[in-house]
């Protein structure tokens, strides 16, 4: 049984490269970015091995880092894997210990786990000072991965299962919204005692060490050290950890397969007859019936929701290091963040839409009308977003000076942003979760194609808008003139680029519309 | 491919080619041909079934046919109109029915129809009259602001009906119209379908139910491994049989059961 789950997990990950070339060229691309990324880290640490006691200290803090990340990846863009979700298999007589043991070893076979036992491989390598290191070193390292894996699944399952009702989404968010409010401070306050980072460092290590999260990482350097007894002992309490994480694990399977949650929906109330809700209320054209089916989505559908609360939100957060150290400049970003971001967040719409897309092709919708209609209802949450961040921020900052110079990066960015996302979201659509699958979930093999759309869409918007950005920074430096010049260039530059962008994808959607389907079928 | 040049009809004079002419049509997925040319003439105010056994190509024929997937080989032609080099006119005239495919069932009933009939850029106030016609004639009324993802199967399938009706096209191409579908509904929609064919629509269905396609249907092609194997008038493709035979017969395969000796309970 175990071995079918991991080979069920090896066929699903094969079959990802069987798409359409363009796809797998991207995953190729995005697998070697990461996988270039992830050697480069794996050789930096195992480097760590001449210097005993930065090795001691900060594989620690890595692996720790390692574990809180593994914790958090479910709660997260990259989500956890619906084909590890024990629920799936509850109409299957598996036992649930075997399904329990299966699964995990099934999540070993994910890039996310390669990338870690390859980082772990470097921390065997950085260990190796003495024979017993190195083999204190081979047990730690598989106790703290397995850990890590294991938490991370049970996180998942309790996660998918809180999501499925709307309370739940709503405690998820505020949990989202609380460790952010938690880890910006710290890491400031980290950023701000950088003059004996190093005691810093130490002591967080020496801490961590007697925490379940550096129990196994800290084993293999007492060992090289000479203290056989202490890493004996949290060898043995990393040990216990994973025995622990394993039975919290185990439970969850049982509840899930004993009492699977049923489908997640929400009974919505009736609308009154004849009532078109969004649809009702503007233009009606096929440009603006797009953009108020969309928006009707917003409200309606979880999975937009997530990200679109972020969007707004996430400027906040440069208030932070703002108010924890005297980085006064950061406030002035807050307009241009929030354009970034919530034009960056259109570069995969259309895949949202899934098989459903049909519709536009069937119906010969001009792709005009599909490419600007999409973006409507992002224009009317942004305008007043940007307006509202870019003179807060200004006014945070207290140099309204800089405002002129502000507004324009924002208009900049969020054209550049609109542009490139429209155009992106034809050609390199990426798998999200299906209508109705919880927003957490991310498809099967989709962690490179989609880490690649991503870089791809932030570069391209950063590099369209940067005549803007030196003008701004220009700006920043003293020289008066750059402001306006900024704003003036900054709308100029982001209307016409939008405009142009959105036409070019329009002739681009006419030619591939049947394509793009095909892509989001798969 | 010879009757190609004379396939759309000739200007002013009565229309006589075709509602759907395709010509050597074909597609393959990977190393899987599922179409292996086609040449198909639905005649026009026809009620033409289109059978063939699961995996046969049918959703893929009828896909390419409306302009949901582009074809590897071969063109189609919608009352004339070459449906991959001049799409807009032809997807004007073309109602679809997919099967398989997804619909936009955050939105209700009512805002579901009225969207398709402003995707075809009808004006808002008579996409809504027209939809809350047909969703008074398919028994939806009750339902129309029900989120359609909170409808069963046949709703669901009345509802995306009603999206192809919504512009009034002149053919309606219908992929698998009556599975999951209760029979008072089926009546429905059959009676609907018959009202379109009469008074000059034309409808093409695909369907693995024989005895549906005999009883509604003008015209048959039988299709199998992505190859038509018989087409033309009722009639004529069941050769005096009836279609079900005549459908196994053309297909091949045998109808014996063969071994799962273990399944047959009452051997022991």
């Amino acid at each position: 049984m175990v071995a079918h789950l991991v080979r069920l997990k090896l066929d699903l990950l094969r079959n990802t490269l069987r798409r359409s070339r363009a796809q797998t060229i991207g995953i190729v691309l995005g697998l070697l970015y990461g996988g270039f990324l992830v050697v480069a880290l794996a050789v930096a640490v195992a480097a760590l091995r001449g210097t005993l006691d930065s090795a001691r200290a900060l594989v620690t803090i890595g692996g720790s880092a390692g574990i809180i990340l593994w914790t958090l990846l479910p709660l997260l863009a990259f989500g956890s894997d619906p084909t590890l979700d024990a629920t799936r298999f509850a109409t299957y007589a598996v036992p649930s210990r075997q399904l329990a043991i299966g699964l995990v070893l099934g999540a070993l076979v994910g890039l996310p786990a390669i990338a870690s036992m390859v980082l772990g491989v470097g921390v065997v390598v950085a260990s190796s000072q003495t024979v017993w290191s190195t083999i204190t070193a081979l047990v730690a390292v598989p106790i703290g991965l397995l850990t890590a894996i294991t938490v991370s699944r049970w996180i998942s399952s309790l996660a998918t299962g809180a999501v499925s009702s709307r309370r739940g989404r709503d405690i998820t968010a505020i949990v989202g919204f609380v460790l952010l409010a938690v880890i910006l401070p710290v890491s400031s306050f980290l950023g701000e005692s950088a003059g004996d980072a190093e005691a810093l460092v130490r002591s967080a290590a020496q801490v961590l060490a007697w925490t379940p999260l550096g129990w196994a990482w800290a084993a293999p350097g007492d060992v090289a050290a000479g203290e056989l007894t202490l890493g004996l002992l949290r060898l043995g309490l990393a040990g216990v950890g994973l025995v622990a994480a394993m039975m919290l694990w185990d439970r969850a399977v049982r509840a899930e397969v004993q009492a699977p949650r049923g489908s997640a929906r929400v009974r919505s109330k009736s609308a009154a007859a004849g009532d078109l809700g969004v649809l009702g209320r503007v233009p009606g054209t096929p440009a603006w019936a797009v953009g108020a089916r969309v928006l009707t989505y917003w409200l309606r559908d979880p999975r937009y929701q997530v990200s679109l609360m972020m969007s707004p939100v996430a400027p906040l957060a440069l208030l932070i290091p703002y108010y924890s150290s005297d980085l006064a400049w950061v406030p002035l970003l807050m307009g241009p963040l929030a354009a970034f971001l919530l034009s960056w967040s259109e570069h995969n719409a259309t895949a949202y839409d899934s098989t459903a897309f049909w519709m536009h092709v069937g119906a010969g919708v001009p792709g005009r009308a599909d490419r600007f209609g999409r973006l409507l209802p992002n224009v009317i949450v942004a305008v007043p977003v940007l307006a509202v961040y870019s003179i807060v921020g200004v006014w945070i900052a207290g140099r309204w000076d800089l405002l002129a110079g502000v507004v324009g990066l924002a208009v900049a960015l969020l054209g550049a942003g609109y542009a490139v996302s429209s155009m992106m979201s034809i050609v390199l659509p990426y798998p999200v979760p299906k209508p109705g699958e919880s927003p957490f979930q991310t498809p099967p093999g989709a962690v490179g194609m989609t880490l690649l759309a991503q870089t791809v869409s932030s570069i391209a918007t950063v590099v369209v808008a940067a005549p803007v950005l030196v003008l701004g920074l220009l700006a920043w430096s003293g020289s008066t003139w750059a402001g306006l010049v900024a704003l003036v260039v900054g709308i100029a530059l982001g209307v016409a680029v939008a405009w142009f962008g959105v036409r070019l994808s329009a002739a681009t959607y006419d030619r591939r519309a049947p394509d793009l389907l095909l892509a989001l079928s798969e | 491919m010879t009757d190609q040049l004379d396939l759309p009809a000739p200007q002013g004079a009565p229309a006589v080619g075709p509602a759907i002419a395709m010509r050597g049509l074909g597609k393959r997925f990977g190393d899987v041909i599922a179409v292996k040319g086609i040449d198909l003439d639905v005649p026009r105010g026809s009620f033409f079934g289109l059978v063939g056994p699961n995996g046969a190509g049918k959703t893929t024929t009828l896909s390419m046919a409306t302009g949901l997937l582009r074809p590897d080989a071969g063109q189609v032609y919608v009352l004339g109109h070459d449906v991959w080099s001049d799409p807009v006119a032809a997807k004007q005239l073309i109602g679809i029915l997919p099967d398989g495919l997804r619909i936009f069932d955050r939105l209700t009933g009512l805002q579901l129809i009225v969207y398709a009939g402003l995707l075809h850029g009808l004006a808002r106030e008579v996409a809504q009259a027209r939809a809350e016609e047909l969703l008074a004639a398919l028994g939806l009324t009750e339902a129309q602001g029900k989120l359609v993802v909170d409808y069963s199967a046949g709703m669901t399938k009345k509802v995306t009906l009603a999206t192809a009706l919504i512009h009034a096209p002149r053919v309606l191409v219908l992929d698998e119209p009556f599975e999951a579908v209760d029979p008072v509904s089926a009546a429905t929609i059959r009676g609907i379908l018959a009202d379109f064919v009469a008074a000059g629509g034309t409808v093409i269905l695909s369907s693995h139910v024989m005895d549906l396609v005999e009883r509604i249907c003008t015209h048959v092609a039988v299709i199998s491994e992505g190859l038509v194997l018989a087409q033309g008038t009722l009639d004529d493709v069941r050769a005096g049989g009836s279609l079900e035979d005549r459908f196994v017969d053309l297909v091949g395969g045998s109808t014996e059961v063969e071994g799962l000796a273990w399944l047959r309970t009452s051997s022991d």
